[in-house]
């Protein structure tokens, strides 16, 4: 029996008993969430020992731990479903398990960073808020917990692009347009290909695991995080991203195959991803077993 | 210091949960005398009225519980504002409230370089007293400054060491100590009687060569030297702090030290877990063994500091008894199940500018972004 019943949802805890898609499917997106966030924190990891001003480098070791932390919450939801997580490391470096198309990139300039964040967090926190309307309460309440802390991270990004945008120099804040150009079609490919002839087709859709379609959470992205960028000063180029008159945005459309190449481990960092983690795990190994006390 | 509350095995709380949308919620206790009939008590005691959609109940015995005491610790807001969504967007409200700094270098230096607005270290009165520094011992505030450039360089460690992965609860555990060390390190600075530009001119604008980092924190790369460098550094604070406490009592600087010394006392018990742990484990007690005592030999210099001239601020004047501080530090970082501490007998000076190329590398790339911008412009 369900936890609780709404709206022609069952709602399900750990403990109840619930459809294999359910818990197979709770299982599946934990672990891929909890990948990426292990993962995708490397990106910034490599800017921390740059960021330029005290209190700036105590908000990113802050936003650092954070997506860690997340990375946390949402491996014990997977965890208590079934998949270890020293298993989720493991599965990626073997290729089971593939990070999203965004962190097989590095951010190549401070500039950069502050745009290619905000975009970033903003489509997180959309597709979070969706996700966490699913029928798996133990994950909703993760999702919740991370959208709390990504709310700080987003107005940290807010806040070291306004910084470049109003002190820089020309070149610096020209630097800042092209990380946004330069990002905004990574995030838009990263929301997922369009949906709207497969949704109802796809079983997560079905179970109430994905609530949403891809094109929902985009659309409703767009609409929140273009206005920001246009008040920051940001030039949004027509050709780029556009609004009809219905209110609908439109965009050139991904490369999906050379998405799908980025995702299959062919992106300008994603050796050095996999690399990474290959030496902390093998580095750590004894230590890991020093900690928790068995071999 | 948590604690279990109880040892009696036939008191249980009991947690309710009435909707989906709301979690658990403690409602009381009750006594069982056999474990079976606990849960069936709970239903009768606590849930009389409402459709509760769960109920659990546990023994008090297995709870571990904050004390009063504890509840400093606990203030993660008022402790780490920095963690806020509203901080980004108060610091640029105070901001745009200020003088305009503009893109024109010339233009931000004036204002950097105003003694009223933006005291630096390097100014007038501060060099004449540097003339004297060096013929005296080092005071208090010299010991602070140059733990200051330790908490600095050891917090930044442990905040790339966030992604080591040892594991994650750990990997979170490391990036609070990492930030409250940083914290501490500007707090330092602050009680001296540094602004937050004159803070990040001190940690961002000096070559390496001007630091002074204790040698204990050298080589510390991999996870052992970290738990051998972060328990002394742990130490070194606990000790000075107590120290600086001690001397006047009512004074406005206690505060912001009382809550360094709470907070370095946790890190220190943190680190102690972790060394015994270490050196229990057959696999790791050579390897921890060789590193502490490389570490501990070298942590000979913690209260060595070179006077640098800098006014003591809001900190105690008066000459720092620094053998005193250094037999406490030898005191503080034996513990049992870790092998003998190699601290020299006496204090060691701190080398000015010296430290290994791993950390003069660190150091520089932390100037890197700055270098490329207008003084004032990064805050």
């Amino acid at each position: 029996m369900p936890t609780a019943t709404t709206a022609g949802h069952r709602y399900y805890e750990l403990w109840d008993p619930m459809p294999d898609d359910v818990r197979e499917g709770a299982r599946r997106f934990a672990t891929v969430q909890a990948l990426n966030e292990l993962v995708g924190v490397l990106q910034y990891v490599e800017w921390l020992d740059r960021a330029p001003s005290h209190t700036r480098r105590q908000m990113l070791m802050a936003k650092i731990q954070d997506e860690v932390g997340h990375g946390h919450v949402v491996a014990r939801v997977a965890e208590d479903l079934g998949m270890p997580r020293e298993q989720i490391l493991v599965d990626y470096l073997e290729g089971r398990l593939k990070i999203h198309n965004i962190f097989h990139y590095s951010f190549q300039t401070w500039e950069e960073l502050g745009p290619g964040l905000l975009l970033t967090n903003s489509a997180a926190i959309q597709q979070f808020q969706s996700l966490a309307k699913g029928v798996y309460l133990p994950y909703s309440r993760a999702l919740r917990k991370v959208e709390r802390e990504e709310s700080f991270h987003y107005q940290h990004a807010l806040d070291l692009t306004h910084e470049i945008l109003t002190h820089g120099d020309a070149t610096q804040r020209r630097r800042v347009q092209q990380g946004f150009e330069l990002w905004l079609p990574r995030i838009l490919a990263y929301l997922g290909p369009p949906d709207t002839d497969t949704l109802h087709g796809n079983r997560m859709w079905q179970v109430g695991m994905k609530p949403d379609g891809n094109d929902a959470v985009r659309q409703a992205w767009l609409t929140k995080i273009i206005p920001v960028f246009r008040k920051l000063g940001v030039h949004v180029d027509p050709s780029l991203v556009s609004q009809a008159p219905s209110g609908e945005w439109q965009f050139a459309q991904p490369d999906w195959a050379a998405t799908k190449k980025i995702i299959a481990n062919g992106g300008p960092s994603s050796q050095r991803r996999l690399d990474y983690v290959r030496r902390v795990l093998d580095r750590n190994a004894g230590y890991r077993r020093a900690l928790r006390g068995v071999a | 210091m948590p604690k279990v509350p109880t040892d009696d095995p036939n008191i249980y709380e009991v947690f309710a949960q009435s909707g989906q949308s709301t979690g658990l919620n403690h409602v009381g206790s009750l006594v069982s005398p056999r474990p079976e009939f606990a849960w069936h008590l709970a239903k009768e005691t606590y849930g009389r009225r409402d459709d509760l959609v769960n109920l659990w109940v546990t023994r008090r015995a297995d709870l571990i519980v904050s004390e009063p005491a504890d509840r400093g610790l606990l203030a993660a807001k008022t402790r780490m504002p920095h963690r806020q969504p509203g901080f980004p967007t108060a610091r640029r409200r105070d901001r745009s409230s200020a003088p305009v700094a503009s893109a024109d270098p010339q233009a931000d230096r004036a204002v950097a370089d105003d003694p009223a607005g933006h005291r630096r270290p390097d100014d007038e009165a501060t060099t004449a007293r540097r003339d004297l520094g060096a013929a005296r011992g080092p005071e208090l505030s010299d010991l602070w400054l140059a733990l200051a450039d330790d908490l600095f360089v050891l917090g930044n460690r442990l905040g790339a060491h966030i992604t080591d992965y040892i594991d994650l609860e750990e990997a979170l555990a490391v990036g609070s100590i990492g930030q409250e060390a940083v914290a501490h390190a500007g707090t330092i600075l602050l009680l001296c009687g540094f602004d937050q530009a004159a803070v990040d001119a001190w940690f961002f604008d000096r070559r390496h060569e001007q630091w002074q980092v204790s040698r204990a924190l050298e080589r510390v790369l991999d996870w052992p030297s970290l738990v051998a460098g972060g328990l002394l550094i742990a130490a070194a604070v606990t000790v000075l702090a107590d120290e600086t406490l001690g001397l006047e009592p009512g004074a406005a600087h206690l505060p912001p030290i009382a809550a360094i010394r709470q907070e370095q006392q946790v890190h220190l018990e943190h680190w102690r877990r972790l060394a015994q742990a270490l050196t229990t484990w057959p696999e790791t007690a050579a390897e921890f063994g060789l590193v502490h005592a490389r570490v501990t030999e070298y942590g000979g210099d913690l209260f060595g500091a070179v006077p640098q001239g800098i006014a003591s601020g809001a900190l105690p004047t008066g000459p720092a008894p620094v053998a005193q501080l250094h037999e406490r530090l030898a005191a503080l970082i034996e513990q049992d199940g870790v092998p003998t501490s190699r601290l020299p007998a006496s204090p060691q000076q701190r080398a000015v500018g010296r430290g290994g190329s791993a950390l003069a590398e660190s150091l520089n790339r932390g100037r890197s972004v700055r270098d490329g911008y207008a003084a004032g412009v990064f805050r």
